[in-house]
């Protein structure tokens, strides 16, 4: 390996490369499915290959290929200088980064059990004992899952970094869908998105309790087929923490990226309302609002040892006390502002070059248990596990959908209720936090699936959450 | 690149070292380049070769599947290994029958050298004219130049064995003022059928007139949505309706509706993997021809897309939408085309005495699926339209609406279209809607 890392950063310099970077990334994946009591698809497959990112006249190029051979290396770390070269020609200024201290290390995950060294008949064996429980009257459509991914990066810089880099992931998740002929009804356990997921292993799906959950989501979806629509109106909402955790990664994960906020994400993602006027003195939240970029979360799969520029991983608020108080960088964009590079830098693969994504952003638990929140509600809802999204491209005009809620009225939790929606602007809702559940109800959820860059990236990140009350929220839609 | 008897070597001995009763071997990938610009230059320029070995072995009703991209002898047997251990611990899938079976069909082929001779100076220099315009007006250029050289092989121990090619070039330019923002793309297997300069006049033209936009409240308005914005719609209906398995599941609201008339007389569409009017796809990664699929015929429901899997099980044909297997997105449409009508898009807006043009949508996520439901929100160009033209530039709006209502609701189609292509492609006109919901409004 060493030798491959040395001869592809030697070509880069010898092409004309100021500075150079390579990423060797060889990744084994599983997955396997169920639907209504059989295997669906099991799926095992396993990427190599390697990436090249250098500057060269000033300017950004990146080139990667799948085969591993000296030609190869050569060829590639040429297209990556040529591929700068061209980028100069359309320049403002030259790329300059900011100073980091420089590392080599080498990091093992630590995991209790591999999840590729149990048998794929145990796995099956646990969603399928799970669908059983979900065989009910009118469940259509039961769904189990598991996902595992094994990689090693090596990591290497011409500053002389160097870094060998282990990733465990693993994941589980069930689902029922009920129907009445007219309505369809969804629950999904521990969350939506195909579940959680942890940087562990497979001892994080022998506590995720499966078995114990499955009954109750598909009896609650049967049960939500004749409950009431959710109210409409302003009212006061209680969110879980797994759509908590959602509401994080859009108005706040998203819109404190520096390359969004300066514009790099301008031509798909978007941009920000943060802008850099902003820092330190807008009043993002209430104050009891804190959060954080936490790279050091422990199983977080937002976290790491190591960010995709060689830094090491750390944690920096992004909110203190209601204040908007810092962004998720790189080196490029930090030393544009003249801050701190925090260690924000990632890619999808050993063939996408590292863009700012979300590390695990958490809000930090607050001091209320969830009896205190709702007793303080006179009317409002309850809402759990997230059916749908959206948010405008600056991350100010939002609305979600839950799977379930429950109507609150006098300070108790009442009827189920069915189809709950909210909406808002992103600083009017978090200024009306007013509690936030304590740490028995906090958990850090695996997202796998945020999307961002071009070409495309799909990033895991993660989002601590417990419970979080907001004040005159809009509910339901106008119709 | 690698060459086709590269590709087909590879995939032979894939197939040669199972033991499985049936065995399917998918090699697919080349060569993909984006050149990404921001703030009026290019901040992002990237390359990638990249290949995948997707293979399924079944030993009766039993079925395995392991992916690798790695080519050698032995990287291969093991991955055949692995999808016959996995076949062997499967439980059977009774819907399972067989992989594809071989056909007459006449080989297509959509390389277009000329893309693939592009070049990094060649990419930088269609984005500098964007970026030199935008300077020049005082605006801000982002977007992307992507040029993809893509090849697929499918061998199957039945007899099937496939080869195609197709080169995209895409160009997109993303026009930011302070106060508005406009968009436009072209895509096409040909790199000399972009239009830099339509590109750049479209973009530009809209960024210009959105200046200064006003609110207006939302509520139900009369809109005409442009080909990308309406892109948008359809590309929602792919995955929740337009496919045998959301039929299966229950989330599509075509089940139970065939041969019911559920929308209106001037909505046909359908899916035409060989229609000049898409990006072509000649079969599908199981090696099957592309069928053309009517999901709409004037306003009638009449068929969604099958792979193999989902055809047997319903008693029907592939027609040729099969993605990498196994996969819960499969069968996929991937070449949807909407019938046009008879008028230019002038004339749709000068029809229109009170409404708005909505130039794109964004964040488009569905919130009931059997009905359809989808909310966004407008992005790049939201105007008002008063007495037949486009009269003032208007906020941001988030829309709130069922897919079939808007159908419905669907007036008039211009004769001029759009193809959108992002993996898949969708090829719609103009359309004028009435009564279409907009819930809330945005800041900028």
């Amino acid at each position: 390996m060493q030798r491959i890392i040395e001869e592809a950063l030697m070509a880069a310099k010898k092409f004309g490369a100021s500075y150079a970077d390579v990423r060797v990334i060889d990744r084994a994946e599983e997955e396997i499915s169920t639907k209504n009591g059989s295997v669906d698809g099991i799926k095992s497959s396993s990427s190599k290959g390697f990436g090249i990112r250098v500057i060269a006249d000033g300017a950004w190029g990146f080139s990667s290929s799948f085969v591993l051979t000296d030609e190869e290396i050569s060829r590639v770390a040429e297209e990556a200088v040529d591929i700068a070269k061209a980028s100069a020609k359309a320049k403002i200024e030259d790329v300059t980064l900011s100073k980091i201290e420089i590392y080599q290390d080498r990091v093992e995950e630590q995991v209790k059990i591999d999840p590729f060294s149990v048998p794929i008949t145990k796995k099956i064996s646990i969603l399928l004992n799970a669908d059983k429980l979900m065989n009910l009257q009118g469940i259509i459509l039961r769904r189990g899952g598991m996902y595992f991914s094994k990689e090693w990066k090596t990591f290497a810089s011409s500053e002389g970094a160097y870094l060998e880099l282990e990733r465990v992931i693993s994941n589980a998740g069930i689902s029922a869908i009920a129907t009445d002929g007219k309505d369809v009804q969804t629950r999904s356990y521990p969350s939506s998105f195909g579940g959680d997921y942890q940087r562990q292993g497979f001892e994080f799906n022998e506590e995720v309790k499966l078995l114990e959950n499955a009954w109750r989501i598909a009896n609650e979806a049967i049960q939500l087929l004749s409950a009431k629509p959710c109210p409409s109106g302003k009212m006061d909402i209680i969110l879980e923490s797994s759509q908590l955790a959602l509401q994080i990664h859009e108005s706040c994960g998203h819109p404190t990226e520096l390359d969004r906020v300066l514009g790099e994400e301008a031509s798909f993602a978007g941009t920000s309302f943060l802008t850099p006027d902003k820092l330190g003195k807008f009043k993002y939240g209430s104050d009891i609002v804190n959060i954080v970029a936490d790279a050091t979360a422990p199983f977080a799969i937002g976290g790491f040892a190591y960010d995709d520029e060689g830094i090491k991983a750390k944690k920096i608020y992004l909110v203190k006390n209601g204040e908007f108080v810092g962004y998720l960088n790189s080196r490029e964009t930090s030393k544009k502002l003249g801050l701190e590079p925090m260690g924000a830098m990632r890619a999808e693969s050993w063939n996408r070059a590292p863009i700012i994504r979300m590390t695990s952003i958490n809000l930090e638990p607050g001091d209320k248990a969830f009896e205190e929140l709702v007793s303080g509600i006179d009317n409002g809802v309850l809402m759990a596990t997230n059916k749908s999204w959206s948010i405008d491209q600056k991350r100010l005009n939002f609305q979600f959908g839950t799977e379930i809620g429950w109507e609150i009225r006098n300070g108790k939790v009442q009827d189920m209720v069915k189809n709950p929606t909210y909406s808002g602007i992103t600083y009017e809702f978090w200024r009306n936090c007013d509690g936030i559940g304590n740490n028995d109800y906090y958990h850090i959820w695996g997202l796998p699936n945020c999307g961002k860059g071009e070409p495309m990236q799909v990033m895991q990140v993660s989002h601590g959450a417990s419970y979080g009350r907001f004040r005159n929220v809009q509910v339901g839609v106008l119709r | 690149m690698m060459t086709r008897d590269q590709i087909q070597t590879i995939l032979k001995k894939s197939v040669s070292f199972s033991e499985g009763d049936q065995t399917e071997a998918i090699l697919y990938g080349g060569k993909s380049y984006l050149t990404g610009f921001a703030n009026n230059h290019i901040h992002r320029n990237v390359g990638e070769n990249n290949y995948n070995l997707s293979l399924r072995v079944a030993f009766g009703k039993k079925i395995g599947s392991a992916s690798v991209n790695d080519f050698s002898d032995e990287a291969i047997k093991n991955t055949v290994k692995r999808a016959v251990e996995i076949a062997k611990l499967q439980e059977e899938n009774p819907s399972f029958v067989s992989f594809a079976k071989p056909e007459e069909a006449p080989e297509k082929d959509f390389f277009v050298e000329k893309t693939a001779e592009v070049t990094p100076d060649m990419r930088a220099e269609y984005v500098k004219k964007i970026c030199d315009k935008s300077k020049e007006k005082g605006l801000n250029a982002n977007g992307t130049f992507v040029i993809d050289l893509m090849q697929i092989g499918v061998l199957n121990s039945l007899g099937i064995s496939r080869f195609g090619s197709l080169t995209v070039a895409s160009l997109k330019s993303v026009i930011l003022g302070d106060t508005s923002s406009g968009y436009s793309i072209e895509t096409s297997t040909n790199v000399d059928d972009i239009s830099v300069n339509s590109v750049i006049e479209e973009s530009i033209g809209i960024a210009e007139m959105g200046k200064n936009p006003i609110a207006v409240e939302p509520g139900k308005y009369e809109v005409i949505l442009s080909p990308y914005a309406f892109a948008e719609f359809i590309s929602s209906l792919s995955y929740l309706a337009l496919n045998a398995r959301a039929v299966e599941e229950g989330s599509s609201f075509l089940a139970g509706n065939f041969g019911k008339k559920i929308l209106g007389d001037n909505i046909t569409i359908y899916d035409d993997g060989l229609s000049p009017e898409t990006i072509p796809m000649p079969f599908d990664f199981e090696g099957v021809s592309k069928k053309k699929v009517v999901f709409f015929e004037n306003g009638v429901a009449k068929d969604v897309v099958y792979d193999t899997l989902t055809a047997y099980k319903n008693g029907k044909e592939s027609t040729g939408h099969s993605l990498p297997q196994p996969s819960s997105f499969s069968p996929y449409p991937m070449n949807i085309i909407m019938k046009g009508g008879d008028l230019s898009k002038d004339e749709i807006i000068s029809h229109v005495e009170h409404g708005l043009y909505v130039h794109r949508f964004w964040y488009t996520n569905p919130m009931d699926p059997r009905r359809a439901v989808i909310t966004g929100m407008t992005r790049d160009g939201l105007f008002l339209v008063e007495n037949g033209k486009i009269t003032k530039p208007v906020k941001n709006m988030r829309f709130t609406e069922s897919i079939i209502t808007a159908l419905n609701n669907c007036i008039e189609l211009s004769k001029e279209k759009r193809v959108m292509y992002d993996s898949s492609s969708i090829t719609v006109p103009y359309v004028r809607i009435k009564d279409f919901t907009f819930t809330s409004i945005t800041e900028f």
